[in-house]
């Protein structure tokens, strides 16, 4: 492993993002750990707006814009030139938002690990469609606030578990990461670098435009989200082999819920609700990594 | 084979960026403005040497004695007597406290002192040049040698007076060898000693000598403390069995070993008290220790007080002796009963419960109520306006002859040995005020060298150093950012077993290892201050916490922050701040 991973910078100033953007600091970790041999592959999200209008660039790598869809393809095609051309040290590397892989690229997703591609496919969830006006998602979670899911109807349905309908496919890695634990973060992020086949990394990244919170409170609410057993740190091997990586502090959902303007609706009722949720979805987990509950 | 010109990457048919986004200035987004901004932290004004505890244990951390010890020497000369006897307040305002226990601050410093023992090394400080003025000190206590220490860093030349054998005051006579060992005190003396300071002991400075003195020196510093033990004030406190219970110690610390024999009453309450009581219990005698108040309201440190009932100590609270009388050649003191009613300064107050007296029979009384100053010239006189009184120091520089400056226990409230070292210090820069800029500018010069909004002085800022940039504001435990602290327990202090430390004056507290003392040290929140951490590098979105090589080790590129703060929330330890951007 370079030992200069951390000082490392392949993200430019000047970009676009909001002040405190959590798929930002997503995007640094993760390049720096990669490193500048990658091309990225960028469906539409909110980094398609942060890399940069024509002719400018916010990345010191190749970044090809793609179609909303196509986040599982266009990285198919890249990786088969590269191959053809007989690269095969360049990572191919699919960047896209929770809505590009949640919902809208999700069979090109399946379809590109179900060939075990050789390439890694990071979702940066920010919950919702932040980029275009905070619509929600199948990555929302149960009682949010978005643009659709306004007023009493907000949403009450669960977030759809994208790292487990990957594990599903039994791809030789799938991890969750979260922006508030860089170190985690870097090392599944090299972990995935020095494997073969299809990968994927889902990184928990806040948004402080979306989510109503204070710009400076971005990698506290990640880091509670972690705390909580909102956003468990795990990674999962062949399909198989289940990690936990961080041992949660056990904090009370109510105090990640409590800070954030979507869900200052929610009732003490509905906050015990979704305390029970998080832990059913946390013994769960325990129970597939083989950990007594 | 024919090339496909569409092939070359130079003339592919997609749009390609060819510039970067740094051409936009982001920075005008910014309606907040981080910084780097030390701060202070709350042990280091509640020291009355005002140590930079949270540098001090930054250095320990990473392995750094000997500049930790540096560290200390520049605010206090006496880190291993200080490591071993001081009431450490520092730790009552330790930010810990509220997270899971105060850093064990006095055993570090200990270890650090401890260990600059262990390998001999010394002290490199900066020190001013030679200045012209002499300084006579008299006294070679904590006060006298603290002034004549700083003295000497300031440049000037100073020789002191010691009316005893050996120097060291309370340090060297009264405070038993379990609690401080001759060669810890000898050690910090004798880096006093190699500033260049001469002592001369066996001196003691009369009325007569005084007057010399002030004529051969430009001021005289007296730090001779206090010598004379107070009145009972009670019948029969004349008879040939009452006597102090400093005496008795200085007996001890001269190699005697004075009669213990059978039941001795210690009447106090303080650590003089407890020293005197525990010091009877090694001597192979009984400890009968009388207090007018509680044991809660003992000025003694507590932990002293429940070692001192562990190894046999009998305590009785809330009895004041009466009178003292003479009978078949023991003594028989009447003890009057008390009781608590009200409240006063801030303690509850007690008064004499009439009626109720008891007696009981003792081979010998020894007092630990305070002492005071044995010469009236050795008294402060307050009374004279042209007299510039100080917390722990009074100038006199009225007549034409040397200025008179008075420090340590004769004008100090409370009576410690960090309290002499704050004496020490304040006489020291007071005169180096008053040579260099006249009488006027000493209290605000002085006021300039305050440890954030507290009263303790600093001779780093004084002499300039990076301390004196810190920002006065105290860090409050809200303030840490806890996430990135784990709990630890604080470190056990090895000690002597009960048995074993009634047997001998063996130092009781046990070293701990650099092991121990590192990871201590990394307890410390290091409040307001900047260990190099990089979370701030780390987490800015906006690629905008440059890493360099300038005193800070990164710095902030405003062209393009955007001011969302994050730098400042996931700083651990206060270092940085956010204020508004001034257009």
């Amino acid at each position: 492993m370079p030992t200069d991973v951390l000082d490392r910078e392949l993200v430019h100033s000047g970009h676009v993002g909001c002040p405190g953007c959590g798929a930002t600091i997503a995007m640094r970790f993760v390049l720096k750990a990669l490193g500048e041999k990658t091309i990225m592959v960028l469906p539409a999200c909110c980094w398609s707006v942060i890399a940069g209008p024509y002719p400018q660039s916010a990345l010191k790598i190749p970044v090809l814009h793609a179609a909303f869809e196509t986040g599982g393809a266009t990285a198919t095609g890249v990786r088969a030139a590269l191959d053809m051309k007989g690269d095969t040290e360049t990572t191919v590397l699919t960047w896209a938002g929770d809505g590009g892989t949640f919902d809208i690229g999700f069979q090109s997703l399946s379809g590109a690990v179900e060939r075990d591609e050789n390439f890694i496919y990071v979702c940066y969830d920010n919950e919702a469609y932040m980029n275009t006006g905070v619509q929600r998602s199948s990555s929302t979670p149960y009682g949010a606030w978005t643009t659709t899911t306004t007023g009493k109807d907000w949403k009450k349905l669960r977030k759809k578990n994208i790292v487990e309908a990957l594990v599903a496919h039994r791809i030789p890695y799938a991890a969750t990461a979260s922006i508030a634990f860089p170190e985690d973060l870097l090392r599944k992020a090299q972990k995935a670098k020095n494997m073969k086949g299809s990968r994927f990394l889902h990184i928990y990244a806040s948004c402080p435009t979306g989510w109503r919170i204070p710009s400076e409170m971005s990698i506290k609410i990640a880091r509670m989200a972690v705390q909580t057993n909102i956003f468990p740190l795990y990674e999962v091997e062949e399909g198989l082999r289940y990690t936990i990586n961080y041992r949660p502090k056990e904090y009370l959902v109510r105090e990640y819920f409590r800070l954030q303007g979507r869900f200052k609706h929610l009732t003490e009722k509905d906050l015990d609700q979704i305390q029970q949720m998080v832990n059913e979805d946390w013994e769960l987990l325990l129970r597939k990594a083989g950990e007594h509950v | 084979m024919i090339m496909n010109k569409y092939v070359n990457p130079d003339n592919l048919y997609i749009a390609r960026s060819y510039l970067t986004t740094e051409s936009n200035k982001t920075g005008s987004w910014r309606f907040l403005r981080p910084c780097y901004d030390e701060k202070t932290a709350p042990c280091s004004i509640a020291c009355p040497a005002g140590e930079d505890i949270p540098r001090i244990e930054m250095m320990a951390t990473q392995g750094l004695f000997k500049e930790a010890w540096e560290k200390i020497l520049i605010e206090n000369p006496f880190p291993s007597v200080c490591g071993r006897v001081c009431f450490h307040p520092c730790e009552g305002s330790c930010n810990r406290r509220d997270f899971d226990s105060a850093v064990a601050i006095h055993s570090l410093e200990r270890f650090i002192a401890d260990t600059a023992i262990r390998y001999g090394i010394s002290p490199e400080l900066e020190k001013k040049p030679s200045r012209k003025q002499r300084i006579a000190i008299v006294g070679a206590g904590t006060a006298g040698l603290a002034a004549a220490w700083f003295l000497s860093l300031l440049g000037y030349s100073c020789d002191v007076f010691e009316a005893s054998s050996e120097v060291g005051g309370v340090l060297r006579w009264g405070i038993p060898l379990y609690r401080l060992p001759l060669s810890a005190l000898r050690h910090d003396i004798k880096q006093i000693t190699e500033l260049g300071v001469a002592i001369f002991t066996g001196k003691k400075v009369s009325k007569e000598m005084l007057s010399e003195l002030k004529k051969k020196y430009d001021a005289v510093f007296i730090g001779c403390g206090h010598s004379l033990g107070m009145p009972l004030s009670v019948p029969g406190e004349n008879l040939s069995g009452v006597s102090e219970g400093l005496e008795f110690l200085r007996q001890i610390r001269d190699g005697k070993s004075p009669v213990c024999s059978g039941v001795t009453a210690i009447i106090g309450g303080g650590n003089t008290a407890v020293d005197v009581a525990r010091s009877v219990v090694r001597l192979g005698g009984k400890a009968l220790l009388l207090y007018r108040r509680r044991r809660q309201d003992m000025p003694a440190l507590a932990l002293e007080v429940e070692m001192a009932l562990e190894e046999g100590v009998e305590l009785e609270e809330l009895v004041a002796p009466a009178v003292i009388s003479e009978e078949n050649g023991k003594i028989l003191l009447t003890l009057q009963e008390m009781k608590v009613e009200g409240e006063e300064c801030g303690r509850d107050r007690v008064i004499a419960a009439t009626g109720k007296n008891r007696q009981v029979r003792v081979e010998r009384i020894l007092k630990a109520i305070g002492m005071q100053a044995s010469e009236s010239w050795q008294q402060a006189d307050r009374t004279d306006n042209e007299i510039l009184t100080l917390s722990h120091s009074v100038l006199d520089s009225r007549g034409r002859e040397a200025v008179m400056v008075l420090g340590g226990d004769i004008v100090n409230k409370t009576k410690s040995v960090v309290d002499a070292v704050a004496s020490g210090k304040q006489a020291a820069l007071a005169l180096d005020i008053l040579f260099q800029e006249g009488i006027e500018a000493v209290v605000p010069k002085l006021q300039a060298c305050l440890v954030g909004p507290g009263s303790s002085l600093s001779m780093e800022i004084f002499m300039g150093g990076e301390r004196r940039l810190r920002n006065k504001h105290v860090v409050s435990y809200e303030e840490i950012n806890t996430d990135y602290f784990r709990f630890s327990p604080r470190v056990t202090q090895p000690r002597l077993l009960k048995e074993e430390r009634i047997q001998s004056f063996e130092e009781i507290d046990l070293k701990i290892s650099a092991h121990m003392a590192m990871k201590e040290a990394e307890r410390c929140f290091n409040c307001g201050l900047c260990n190099q951490c990089d979370n701030c590098f780390i987490f800015c979105p906006d690629t905008s916490v440059i890493l360099g090589r300038d005193h800070q080790g990164r710095h902030i590129n405003y062209d393009y922050c955007k001011g969302c703060g994050l730098c400042v929330v996931e700083c651990p330890r206060n270092a940085m701040s956010l204020g508004e951007e001034k257009s």
